[in-house]
């Protein structure tokens, strides 16, 4: 037994998705959405993944839940095995990793009360029933800052904050190691995304949950998070503690997605204003049917030079712990 | 200069109804030459109804029951549909909230923007086309001559509201009134377009509308905010001094709510309880007055005027001088 603990094991994960074949039999292309990551998460831990829209998060997240089988690679949990697992083994590790999606309303089904919604995963497994079924839907609504009524409520009859809290108690029923968060915060109000970020942090604490915690928040991930991994086009560039990341990001897109992040106060925006010059991303995200050759982010990065466009950086160490993948950082 | 002071656009007491409730009610506020006002406001606050009445375009279910559109000096409000279209693009125009739902999936980017020119124009298809060029590249669309004869769904989502950007200017309008433009972009291109905007402003002089819910997004691109709540405006100032002493509880609380660097992770944020009234429980008092910490019972029968605090800062509430309280309790 090693302290301290891990609760997922990423080794070498690749997702490649085939496209269709071209016309006239040109080969199809592939979709390389993951492309080779390794991660591990601790017991108590809240990582954040972070990165542009297409980059690969929603289809690592899937596959760490087991909604997406990967192309190559391990992904442990505890000390199952996700990949390739069936049956029995299967169920026994959904049940200790669970996802909450970005968009509330379309995780709930509209036709089932509240009540029933979060009562499913224990029935299904047969954890409790009658009385003790209600008791413990009783505690996971009092647990997220809802009531015991709310139970008997539709979906629809309730706030978009109420919502996503009714989806958390779900994700919550069967008491997970991990919860995969994928955006959870973005579709709902200013006002309410505090109420959920004070939740999940509150839960945290109680229960010793782990996150994986999607975002592209970066005041948000700041908020929540104890460690920032930065995803670029399927791959990792930058992975580094919580402080760190924050005080001095290493990697060029890391800086050119901190500089992009307005923040909510005036002066410091303004002030940063000469200094976000110089990383002020001209172009596009690639698509990663076609990523760009040796760093594929040297089709807009400010330091490119000859060797980033032949040779792929790998994750490298740095002094105060960071790990970039970055020839010039 | 006595015309210094004149208001490039005037928004006074607009009202729309909805199935019997003012989903807007009263609104006024205005614009100068080249200013940047953020409207800004929860989901359903009354936004999109505001920016769409500014050009005479509210859906079938809205009625506009009271209020003026200047624009320097000329009523939009009382315009007919004729007289509309023919200010829309030249002296006012719009983007969309959503810009796949406002493009012709059908037609090449080049011609759109090119047929935007020709509404208030009588110029050649080619010479409609060389101006849609200049515009592509004004709007920072590399390898335009090739994007022109492209298709919306040949372009990514930032380049589709740059094209957006590119109809909406092309006529030179006063005032451009933009609705979310950023919120379905990506930071980074977010980023660019914001920045696109800033140098419009500053090389034409154009005034925006600019209405978002990202508090970041205003900090960085407004002079003034106005924030609504409920269909009214809670609070309306200079944008410094909005973030520097918000001088309502509403204003106060989603400042609060929103994590920022001199925070310490984790720590509880401030947070607002309750949740939005539906447009048929607004009663009469403050629209605020069910979720707020600092209601009094005067609050909940009387609903408070817009006072003034001085420097363009008005706010709408009983207790401004308790605000601070808020604040304080938050950090
Ligand atoms: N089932 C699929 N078949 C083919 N391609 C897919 C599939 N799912 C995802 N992709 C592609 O894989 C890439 C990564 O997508 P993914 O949804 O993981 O991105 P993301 O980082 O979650 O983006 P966002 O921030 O927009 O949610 C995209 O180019 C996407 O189009
Ligand atoms: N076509 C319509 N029919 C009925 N009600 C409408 C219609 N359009 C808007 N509303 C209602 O009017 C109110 C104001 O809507 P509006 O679209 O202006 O909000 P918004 O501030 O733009 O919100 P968001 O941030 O979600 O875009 C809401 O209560 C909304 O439900
Ligand atoms: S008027 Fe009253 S209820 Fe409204 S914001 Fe001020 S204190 Fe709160
Ligand atoms: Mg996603
Ligand atoms: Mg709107």
């Amino acid at each position: 037994m090693s302290a301290p603990e891990n609760v997922l094991e990423i080794r070498n994960v690749a997702v490649h998705f085939q496209g269709r074949a071209g016309l006239f039999g040109r080969s199809a292309h592939t979709v390389k959405a993951v492309n080779g990551v390794d991660l591990d998460i601790l017991k108590g831990e809240t990582v954040a993944l972070v990165g542009e829209s297409g980059c690969g998060k929603s289809t690592l997240s899937n596959t760490i839940v087991g909604l997406q089988p990967p192309t190559t690679g391990s992904i442990r949990l505890g000390e199952d095995e996700v990949v390739g697992a069936t049956g029995r083994a299967l169920n026994d590790i959904r049940r200790k990793v669970q996802m909450i999606f970005q968009d509330p309303a379309l995780s709930l089904d509209p036709r089932f009360k509240i009540g029933a919604a979060i009562a499913e995963p224990l029935q299904v497994r047969g954890i409790a029933r009658g009385k003790a079924l209600k008791q413990r839907v009783s505690e996971l609504l009092v647990q997220v800052g809802l009531r015991y009524e709310h139970a008997d409520r539709y979906p629809h009859q309730l706030s978009g904050g109420q919502r996503q809290r009714v989806v958390i108690a779900r994700a919550l029923a069967l008491e997970p190691a991990l919860v995969v968060c994928d955006e959870p915060v973005s579709a709902l109000d200013v006002s309410v995304r505090a109420q959920i970020l004070n939740l999940l942090v509150a839960l945290q604490k109680r229960t010793g949950v782990s996150y994986l915690f999607v975002s592209h928040d970066l005041a948000v991930v700041r908020h929540i998070c104890d460690r920032v991994v930065v995803m670029y086009l399927g791959r990792f560039v930058e992975i580094a503690d919580r402080d760190t990341f924050f005080a001095n990001p290493k990697h060029p897109y890391a800086k050119a997605l901190m500089a992009a992040v307005p923040e909510a106060d005036p002066e410091r925006q303004r002030n940063k204003e000469g200094n976000k010059e110089r990383y002020i991303l001209s172009g596009e995200l690639p698509s990663p049917s076609n990523i760009p050759s040796g760093c594929a982010f040297h089709t807009r990065c400010p330091l490119a030079t000859d060797i980033c466009t032949r040779d792929r950086p790998e994750l490298t160490p740095r002094a105060d712990g960071a790990l970039v993948a970055c020839h010039h950082a | 200069m006595g015309e210094e002071t004149t208001p490039l656009l005037t928004v006074d007491n607009l009202t729309i109804e909805i199935a019997g409730a003012n989903v807007v009610d009263g609104v006024s506020f205005t614009v100068a030459r080249g200013e940047v006002l953020a409207l800004v406001g929860e989901s359903g606050c009354g936004k999109s109804l505001t920016s769409y009445a500014m050009l005479g375009l509210l859906p079938p279910a809205a009625r506009r029951i009271a209020g003026r559109i200047l624009l320097e000096g000329t009523d939009l409000a009382a315009m007919s549909e004729r007289q509309l279209r023919k200010a829309r693009g030249k002296d006012i125009s719009i983007i969309f909230q959503e810009p796949s739902a406002s493009l012709d999936p059908l037609t090449t980017v080049g011609s759109q923007i090119a047929s935007a020119f020709r509404q208030h124009h009588a110029v050649s298809g080619t010479e409609a086309f060389a101006r849609a060029r200049d515009m592509l590249v004004a709007v920072g669309i590399p390898d335009a001559d090739h994007r022109l004869h492209q298709y919306p769904f040949e372009l990514s989502g930032g380049m589709c509201q740059r094209i957006m950007i590119a109809i909406a200017l092309i006529c030179g309008p006063r005032v451009l009134v933009a609705d979310e433009p950023t919120t379905a972009l990506d930071v980074t291109i977010q980023a660019q377009i914001l920045d696109l905007m800033k140098q419009l402003v500053a090389t034409s002089g154009t005034s925006i509308v600019f209405i978002t819910h990202d508090m970041g997004v205003v900090a960085d691109i407004a002079d003034h905010v106005a924030v609504m709540y409920a269909g009214r405006i809670a609070e309306i100032a200079p944008v410094r001094d909005l973030f520097a002493r918000p001088a309502h509880p509403y204003t106060a609380l989603l400042l609060a709510s929103v994590p920022r660097l001199d925070i310490t992770p984790k720590a509880n944020l401030a947070t607002i309880e309750g949740s939005v009234p539906f447009p048929n429980e607004f009663g009469y008092g403050c629209r605020f007055a069910s979720r707020c910490p600092l209601a009094t019972d005067r609050c909940r029968a009387e609903q408070p005027p817009l006072f003034e605090q001085g420097g363009g800062h008005r706010s709408a509430c009983w207790h401004i001088n308790r605000v601070h309280e808020l604040k304080e309790n938050a950090a």
